[in-house]
């Protein structure tokens, strides 16, 4: 079980409060009605399924109830970061770096 | 005083007797014995047969390591487990115990003929021997492998005991009470910590338990031991023991399991029998200490054969001999000193013989002061004795040669192939090992999670190592929480560091093909089989592992790993890193399901929804049916009335004059604020803007793909606020799809949703006679047809209650919906129920209103649609909002497989025959002589008897269903095909005339 | 199957020498949302400053307001007063747009208290108690339930429940209060 940093309570909770979201930064179309039939198909269906750092929504669904981003590894489970709704994407190589900083190996 | 017994030894009370039955045999022990110590010491060392070739065993550990001594404990009915450990099991007046894999007694076992075949069963033989003719698969070997498989006996009985679980937050967890453990723990509790030290022995202690000849700073270590603890509780330290740490997950969440009740005679009712603690800990400190390995060779598995590390614990924790006359075989110093302990107490040391051919020379001296034998540089290569070992045969290894062999009689033999550290825990971790060439054994290497590892448990050996290493990493604990930590170190005289080789199988001068050297002992896996595994192919451990079952049993290879890996590694001409560990997991040791269960089962199993009007249902005999995590009431029989029987009734009765129905489950959403029109336009496909305040709507929620996720009737309350209701199941789901687009696509509307599901209690009244019974209940509200038209909401009163009453039908009667605060609904029912008994007013369930519904033609979302079904292909385009510049689902309605031909539509079907009911889900096809296997063009989705239509009906869903009104289609049952003909969906009053009244 | 409890009568469901667990009268209970820029003239017309931190409460005579959320309030009152909240919100909403919505009956608060409060919520929930100050709240999960749990003592709590989730958790800690006063 993880824990998570929800970053609207500013709390790390047990990963029991918290729902996961899918894919983050899949913002709906302004007007949907411009887009292509596989404009629409990526939208709905085109996910990038990465291994490694993946931009995802979790909600804290038990607590404060707000949707939120996050970035976790796919492969050791590890979150680099949260952040709230809205803000941009982090840059990817700055968190790494700081995971690599934290990294409890000696 | 049994034979074995050693007076005023050991940490058992010698004054306080036990007795507990084994295989009906009555037996004595003391208080703080296991099975295995009490056995021991009236002589018995027999206590199981192997799993594969029968063969007797013994305990060849002391701990929860071992994989021989498994026995069923049965305390009472109900309270019987298999494969209980006779090392860890502690006994109580009362107890009983049993043998296993045995008939029909544990001495005389028929199945020991599979120890002659041995042969045929060799490593991979499943898959070698069952593999033809194929017809034999499941006449006679599925069969002869399901009964040959299994270790011990299922409980058959349900479980009587309780479980419990809790979770717990520490800063640090110390896992492992043993000298490392202990210091670390003090290390933490002085810095002001939070610690936790769990062990999974009945006393902490670890290996001091077993060395009480060790003075930790100037005192004998049971002395220094019992201070310590005083001072780990005075500091606060939470101790708890017979806890294992059975598994660790992600950023230190460990689960211990806590048994409570098995080592007592008269457990209190209300203590539960084991406890599931889920602990998060900030700094884990991994305290597990080292296994002692055996040596390989040939029968090194008879009775009497014992790690020398567990004899000597048997001997100064239990103050059980294991024996009168012993020979040690080892390649590692500390089973000499297990060897003195023995001559101390009374057994006779026939032999030392070390593999070493220079042992160290201090112990050589020592044992000359005792008049004990040495063999240096020899190798053992055989045993005798059929339930106990009789003799030991032993050759002198001259540069590599094996040479003559002599024997050496013995009625136990220790054996010492030296100490592997115990890293399970930290594997869970997906913590990296690294190969130690000097120790011969892997140690750890990257750490992954916040954790430290003391003691043995990286390869520090005696105890003073092992405590001042414990000091240190308990320090290191404390630094990484940012507080600071001296680091103590204490002196420790008489320790007993010492130093060994490792082996693969040791060298023999007889056919090594034929030896009985096993390395698994709980799966009967030799080193033969090992050596044959990798001649057949094997490269990778894993698939050595499974090949062989080499590390696969209850105790997941504890002994086996490190000796197998030599093997496998010797064979495969590799060193040992290249080869590598197989992958441990969760749990450490055997755990139970009811651990895992903890408090849910019976009353606690899951939550059960009830209304406030349940209660109601229930002492009025209703039927109930769970619908997601409600209970509904699902039909009300009367005397001698089934299902059919009543649900005509309640259909009957509904439409002639009456009925209710409580509908408090639906989810009901309060959507409030300026923007709540445009909120409400953007997620239903209806348009809102133009419903006037007071008039309620159908409202049809799509996914961005354009299926059906909800319905529901809605009702305007003023300009700013909706009351949305949802199906049952739904409303958890669409409130958080809601508040999805609302926090994350709109954030910009000025709405806000509230969960008002369990705020109202909801009575559905429909009928002619709904408004006759309503309206001398309603205060401030006119409900005449034309002042409350149908598709009306209004706020009123009823019966004195504070009321949101609904104008609407799910059963196309005259209907109306009362909501009221719940904690008023069972009051409301009753009042009407009462007042409507002259309407004769019937209570019906949720099958009557699902008959009622189909009648009409009203679907319900997750019934009659699938997640794949549109609002066209439900037939429900009327909702659609087609000059909306958008909803939720509008641009994928254009989408070219959503507007496709042939897409599965929602039909009404009627059978030819007008009296068969059609199977919900059966298949449905065009032509019933098409050869199989048939094209299926969909399948009935509801399906009931109709009293209003006089016939069954049905709604199914099919392939271009829309155009094919009048077609015959063919519905293939097992028993006979049955014909219908696709209608329209509304069964019942299609100019929607009885809703006028 | 969860037990039978009888949500309507107030009073003690479980006691023993660990810990009390008493079910609550009724009180008025409100669910309150507004963007930010609203909430200052809505903690006027309330007479109380909403709370901006999450899980910490406001509170004047007998009315308590816990923040829940960025814009999410339950604002807990004696009955009585209800109809003064209702009209104090209901005054400012054309000027200050808010959701103001009655779950009064939605809920059923239980208290726990004694000596082994805090281990008793630990049977079902996952948070770290000591990192929960007295006086605060917060929204979280009980044996898989959404709850809200105040703090009002060292050991002395309370959990507001939606009322058809309540007696699983209700059973639930009726068997704890029994097994930890075994203990």
């Amino acid at each position: 079980m993880l824990l998570i940093h929800c970053p609207y309570c500013d709390e790390t909770l047990p990963e029991l409060e918290f729902t996961y979201g899918g894919e983050a930064h899949i913002a709906r179309p302004e007007n949907p009605a411009d887009k292509t039939d596989d404009e629409w198909r990526d939208f709905l269906f085109i996910r990038t399924n990465v291994k490694g750092p993946h931009f995802e929504r979790w909600r804290h669904a038990h607590g404060c109830g707000r949707f939120f981003n996050a970035v976790r590894d796919t492969v050791s489970d590890r979150f680099l970061t949260t952040y709230k709704a809205g803000e941009p994407r982090p840059d990817l190589a700055v968190l790494l770096e700081d995971a690599a900083k934290k990294e409890p190996s000696k | 005083m049994t034979a074995f017994r050693v007076p005023g030894r050991g940490r058992v009370l010698h004054n306080r007797p036990v007795s507990f039955t084994f295989d009906g045999d009555t037996y004595q022990g003391l208080e703080g014995d296991t099975v295995a110590s009490a056995l021991i010491a009236n002589g018995v060392h027999l206590m199981g047969r192997s799993f594969k070739y029968h063969r007797p065993r013994g305990p060849i550990a002391a701990g929860s390591e071992e994989p021989n001594a498994l026995i069923g404990t049965r305390r009472g009915k109900g309270r019987f487990e298999p494969n209980t450990r006779a090392t860890v099991q502690e006994i109580w007046n009362g107890l009983e115990t049993n043998s296993q894999n045995k008939y029909p007694s544990l001495k005389f076992d028929i199945g020991a003929i599979n120890d002659r075949l041995y042969m045929l069963f060799s490593a991979g033989f499943y898959y070698k021997t069952f593999m033809w003719p194929r017809s034999f698969w499941d006449k006679v070997y599925e069969p002869f492998i399901r009964a040959a498989a299994g270790l011990g006996v299922s409980p058959t009985e349900p479980d009587p005991d309780n479980y419990a679980s809790r979770y717990l937050h520490t800063d640090v967890l110390v896992v492992g009470a043993g000298p490392a453990g202990l210091a670390a723990a003090r290390a933490a509790a002085e810095a002001g910590l939070r610690v936790t030290l769990v062990d999974e022995n009945a006393e902490p202690g670890g290996t001091l338990l077993s060395e009480p000849q060790a003075k930790i700073d100037g005192k004998p270590a049971w002395d220094w031991l019992e201070s310590e603890i005083d001072a780990l509780i005075d500091l606060g330290v939470r101790i708890m023991t017979r806890t294992t740490a059975i598994g660790y997950y992600h950023q230190n969440m460990i689960g211990l399991c806590q048994k409570l009740t098995d080592h007592l005679e008269k457990p209190a009712a209300s203590t539960p029998r084991e406890r599931m603690w889920r602990v998060r800990a900030k700094q884990v400190i991994l305290a597990q200490g080292a296994l002692e390995k055996p040596l390989v060779f040939d029968g090194n598995d008879r009775p009497g054969v014992m790690l020398a590390g567990s004899a000597q614990t048997y001997l100064n924790r239990y103050g059980v001999r294991v024996g009168n006359n012993t020979v040690v075989v080892t390649s590692h110093d500390s089973a000499w000193y297990a060897a003195f302990d023995l001559a101390s107490a009374g057994t006779r040391i026939e032999a030392i013989v070390d593999t070493r051919p220079a042992p160290n020379a201090d112990l050589v001296k020592q044992a000359a002061a005792r008049g004990i034998t040495v063999f240096a540089g020899y190798t053992a290569t055989g045993t005798s004795g059929r339930l106990r070992i009789k003799s030991v045969r032993i050759n002198k290894v001259d540069n590599g040669r094996v040479m003559a062999a002599q024997t050496l009689a013995c009625d136990s033999l220790l054996v010492c192939g030296g100490w592997t550290p115990s890293l399970h825990l930290f594997s869970h971790t997906k913590g990296t090992l690294k190969w130690d060439d000097q120790s011969q054994t892997f140690l750890p290497d990257r750490i992954t999670e916040d954790c430290q590892i003391a003691g043995a448990g990286r390869g520090l050996w005696g105890i003073e190592a092992a405590l001042n290493d414990g000091f240190a990493m308990g320090a290191a604990a404390v630094k990484a929480l940012g507080k600071t930590a001296n680091i103590k170190t204490l002196s420790v005289a008489d320790d007993r560091p010492g130093s060994g080789t490792s082996h693969t199988e040791l060298p023999t001068d007889l056919d090594a093909g034929k030896a009985r050297a096993f390395v698994d002992y709980q799966n009967d896996v030799t080193a033969k089989d090992l050596r044959l595994a990798v001649r057949e192919g094997m490269r990778s451990i894993e698939h050595v592992k499974r090949y062989t079952t080499n590390g696969m049993a209850t105790d997941q290879g504890k002994m086996s790993n490190i000796n197998g890996l030599n093997i496998a590694a010797d064979a495969l001409g590799k060193k040992q890193p290249e080869v590598g560990l197989t992958t441990f997991r969760p749990p450490y040791t055997p755990t139970t399901f009811g651990a895992f269960v903890g408090y849910h089962k019976g009353d606690h199993f899951e939550v059960t929804r009830k209304t406030p009007i349940d209660s109601w249902a229930e002492e009025n005999r209703a039927v109930f049916e769970p619908v997601s995590l409600w209970r509904r009431a699902w039909y009300f029989p009367k005397d001698g009335e089934d299902m059919d029987a009543a649900v005509r009734r309640e259909c009957r009765e509904t439409r002639k004059s009456l009925g209710m129905f409580d509908a408090s489950t639906l989810g009901k959403i309060e959507v409030v604020g300026p923007d709540a029109v445009e909120f409400m336009n953007r997620m239903y496909t209806n348009p809102w803007t133009k419903l006037a305040p007071g008039r309620t709507r159908y409202g049809l929620l799509l996914g961005d793909d354009g299926y059906i996720r909800d319905d529901g009737v809605i009702g305007r309350l003023s300009d700013d606020r909706f009351h949305i209701t949802t199906t049952t199941g739904g409303a958890a789901r669409v409130l958080n799809m809601m508040e999805d687009y609302l926090q994350t696509e709109w954030p910009d509307l000025k709405v806000w949703l509230t969960s008002t599901t369990e705020q109202w209690a909801t009575i559905a009244l429909n009928g002619p006679n709904a408004r006759n019974l309503l309206a001398p209940f309603v205060e401030g509200l006119d409900i005449s047809d034309e002042a409350f038209p149908h598709m009306s909401i209004a706020e009123c009163s009823v019966a004195g209650f504070p009321a949101r009453l609904f104008r609407v039908s799910f059963t196309g009667e005259l209907g109306f919906e009362v909501n009221v605060p719940a904690r008023h609904g069972r009051a409301l029912w009753e009042t009407l129920f009462a007042a409507g008994q002259k309407y004769d007013i019937c209570p019906y369930g949720t099958e009557t209103m699902h008959v009622l519904r189909a009648e009409k033609g009203f679907i319900i979302v997750g019934q009659d649609t699938d997640g794949t079904v549109t609002p066209y292909d439900a037939g429900a385009g009327w909702a659609v909002g087609k000059n909306k510049p958008d909803f939720v689902g509008m641009r994928a309605l254009n989408r070219p497989d959503l507007t496709a031909e042939g897409r599965k539509q929602l039909v009404g079907l009627l059978t030819d025959d007008g009296v068969s009911k059609l199977e919900e889900g059966a298949q449905i096809v065009l032509d019933p002589n098409q050869p199989i296997p048939m094209k299926m063009v969909g399948h009935v989705t509801s399906s009931y008897h109709s009293d209003a239509a006089g016939r069954p009906i049905a709604l199914a869903l099919i392939e271009g269903g829309h155009g094919k009104t009048g077609e015959t289609v063919y519905i293939p049952m097992p028993d006979r095909t049955i014909r219908a003909t696709i209608t329209g969906t509304v069964f019942y009053d299609p100019e929607n005339a009885r809703l006028k009244l | 199957m969860t037990a039978h409890i009888d949500l309507s009568k107030a009073g003690i469901l479980a006691e023993s020498s660990a810990v009390r667990v008493a079910l609550l009268p009724p009180v008025a209970r409100f669910s309150l949302r507004a963007a930010t820029p609203e909430q200052k003239a809505l903690s006027k017309a309330l007479g109380i400053t909403l709370p901006a931190k999450i899980g910490q409460c406001g509170r004047k005579g007998d009315i308590e307001i816990i923040c829940l959320g960025p814009d999410e309030w339950t604002i807990i009152a004696p009955e009585d007063q209800a109809g003064m909240i209702t009209d104090a919100c209901a005054a400012i909403y054309a000027k200050t747009p808010h959701s103001l919505t009655e779950i009064s009956d939605r809920e059923v608060t239980v208290r726990i208290t004694g000596p082994k409060a805090s281990d008793l919520i630990t049977i079902g929930c996952p948070r770290d108690l000591d990192q929960l100050p007295v006086g605060e709240a917060r929204r979280t999960v009980f044996d898989g339930v959404t709850t809200v749990l105040w703090r009002d003592g060292d050991q002395d709590y309370r959990l507001d429940l939606w009322r058809s989730f309540a007696p699983h958790v209700i059973a639930l800690l009726e068997t704890g209060c029994g097994e930890l006063a075994g203990e």
